[in-house]
């Protein structure tokens, strides 16, 4: 008797705990993980996050994991340890993050992913998820018509091991490849690298110089390629991007590179925030865990209202 | 006696939660009978049964959406559109139209025409003819479909262009293709919000083409 009652009392007290809304006072800890802020886009993530926590009260942890799922776990060690009341979560694998994701929950903390998703659900309370597929299919389709459906291009695919880079390139080709004039003569991965995409274009080029256009699977690829084509004289081929960068802002605005798609990073970031300090301060989550965002195609006519991930209106 | 019940409470909380997944689990199931995903059959399945009576009864005259969508766009999109309860989405709206073809675009493999629904010879809408559609405003004007029921997000966007495969199948194949410009055509299909000063751009779920 004395047994049940005490299980009651405890049963008590974890609903209590689950159920009951916490105030959320300044010493509240946020830890913001995304992968390597030497691009911009997960900078923009991680800046955009950061600026919401503090806005909302809460210290913040800004870690990066360099898309290394071991550091990731580590770094979600380190979240459970310093007692974080959530992890906003930019995953180095949809597969690999799950494991990691679900230690946090164990812990009691509750992860808002943002970005990429992971291979199941119900571990995150949120998935925020950047519509890479329907803006790979925007940016094909301003490839095709810039390329007037004919001639022959090269894809610069991004980092084997990071899922948007196959995403893209699966959006691309769905639509790409409606159109029989297109023709890909070369397909090579430059691992999101500008440098590296600038040497495989050099290269790409020695063995096809009758290109018309290039479609990269992210815009410091773009960077790349554009800068070996103008270097080879051939700066009217047309290149498309993808992440709406001020590198190729800027590019699209001198003729440059034609057109990139705009992924929100920095709203996105922040609206993770938002449901992150909803869930710990009311308790809420959200109605459906996994939300898309969808992607806006930039080009010459909008690139000037684009600033740092994010489209003036 | 306490004990037998909270052993009640938490078997029914336990058979609660075990309820709800049965039914995905069941879909799951049906999905790994059926063998690999295959969203062309998901749309070949629910094409008769549920995505034409749903688009029938929720269409409104085009002139109509236009109107309410230019006083109040969020008003406009409760009353004739669907958008995801949560992410970024615009609103896709769901239409009839009855006009007049005024231009033709058939070179591209993404044809279209434009057609005029308020006798000003002017265009008030862009209907897509194939082969080639763009976008994913069909599946985008469901609102008995959701993200959050599919493995990822190639599977999501898989299923909203067989969408598309289905129509140009089914529908606009059989188009006539040349002269166009001045005959009439009736449809009935979906658009996102469009740009400003852009015509909004319709994947037809009903089409014909008249004299």
């Amino acid at each position: 008797m004395n047994i049940t009652r005490r299980l009651i009392t405890v049963g008590f007290a974890a609903v209590l705990a689950a159920g009951v809304a916490m105030p959320a006072f300044a010493a509240d800890l946020i830890a913001i993980i995304t992968p390597s802020h030497d691009n911009p886009f997960f900078k923009a993530e991680a800046v955009g996050a950061e600026a919401k926590a503090k806005e909302l009260g809460y210290e913040t942890l800004v870690l990066v994991h360099d898309d290394d799922a071991n550091k990731q776990s580590q770094l979600i060690d380190t979240a459970i340890g310093r007692g974080a009341k959530a992890i906003i979560l930019d995953n180095a694998g949809a597969d690999a993050s799950v494991a990691a994701v679900q230690k946090a929950k164990d812990a009691g903390i509750p992860s808002f992913l943002i970005d990429r998703e992971i291979n199941a659900s119900g571990v995150a309370v949120s998935q925020i998820v950047s519509n890479n597929y329907q803006g790979a299919q925007l940016g094909a389709e301003e490839f095709v018509k810039l390329m007037g459906e004919k001639g022959n291009y090269v894809e610069l695919v991004g980092k084997e091991s990071d899922t948007n880079a196959g995403i893209r390139s699966k959006g691309y080709h769905d639509v790409i490849d409606e159109y029989p004039d297109l023709k890909m003569v070369a397909q090579q991965s430059a691992n999101w690298s500008q440098t590296e995409a600038y040497s495989k274009m050099e290269t790409i080029l020695q063995a096809n110089p009758d290109i018309q256009g290039v479609i990269a699977g992210n815009d410091t690829m773009a960077m790349g390629a554009i800068a070996a084509l103008q270097a080879a004289g051939k700066g009217d081929v047309i290149v498309v991007g993808f992440d709406g960068s001020n590198d190729v802002r800027d590019s699209i605005k001198s003729g440059g590179i034609k057109a990139t798609v705009l992924q929100p990073a920095y709203a996105q970031a922040q609206m993770a925030v938002e449901q992150a300090h909803d869930y710990i301060a009311n308790g809420k989550t959200p109605a459906e865990e996994k939300q898309l965002m969808d992607c806006v195609l930039i080009n010459a006519d909008n690139a000037d209202k684009l600033e740092t991930f994010a489209l003036a209106d | 006696m306490r004990l037998k019940a909270a052993a009640v409470i938490l078997l029914a909380s336990a058979l609660g939660l075990t309820g709800c997944k049965l039914v995905k689990t069941a879909d799951k199931d049906r999905e790994a009978e059926a063998g690999a995903f295959d969203p062309d059959k998901l749309v070949a399945e629910m094409w008769d049964g549920k995505v034409i009576p749903y688009l029938e009864q929720r269409a409104a005259p085009l002139r109509d959406v236009l109107a309410a969508t230019a006083a109040d766009p969020d008003a406009a999109g409760q009353k004739h559109g669907y958008k995801a309860k949560q992410g970024n989405a615009p609103w896709t709206f769901i239409a009839k139209v009855d006009g007049t073809i005024v231009a033709e675009e058939t070179a591209s493999r993404a044809a279209y025409v434009d057609v005029d629904v308020d006798g000003d010879a002017k265009a008030d809408v862009r209907v897509a003819i194939g082969p080639a559609i763009r976008g994913t405003a069909l599946r985008d004007s469901l609102d008995f479909v959701d993200f959050n029921a599919f493995k990822n997000q190639i599977e999501w966007a898989q299923f909203g262009k067989s969408f598309n495969t289905h129509v140009n199948a089914t529908l606009l194949e059989t188009l006539p293709r040349e002269n166009l410009t001045g005959k009439r055509l009736t449809a009935t299909g979906a658009y996102p919000l469009p740009a400003k000063g852009q015509l909004p751009q319709m994947v037809p779920a009903a089409v014909t083409v008249g004299d």
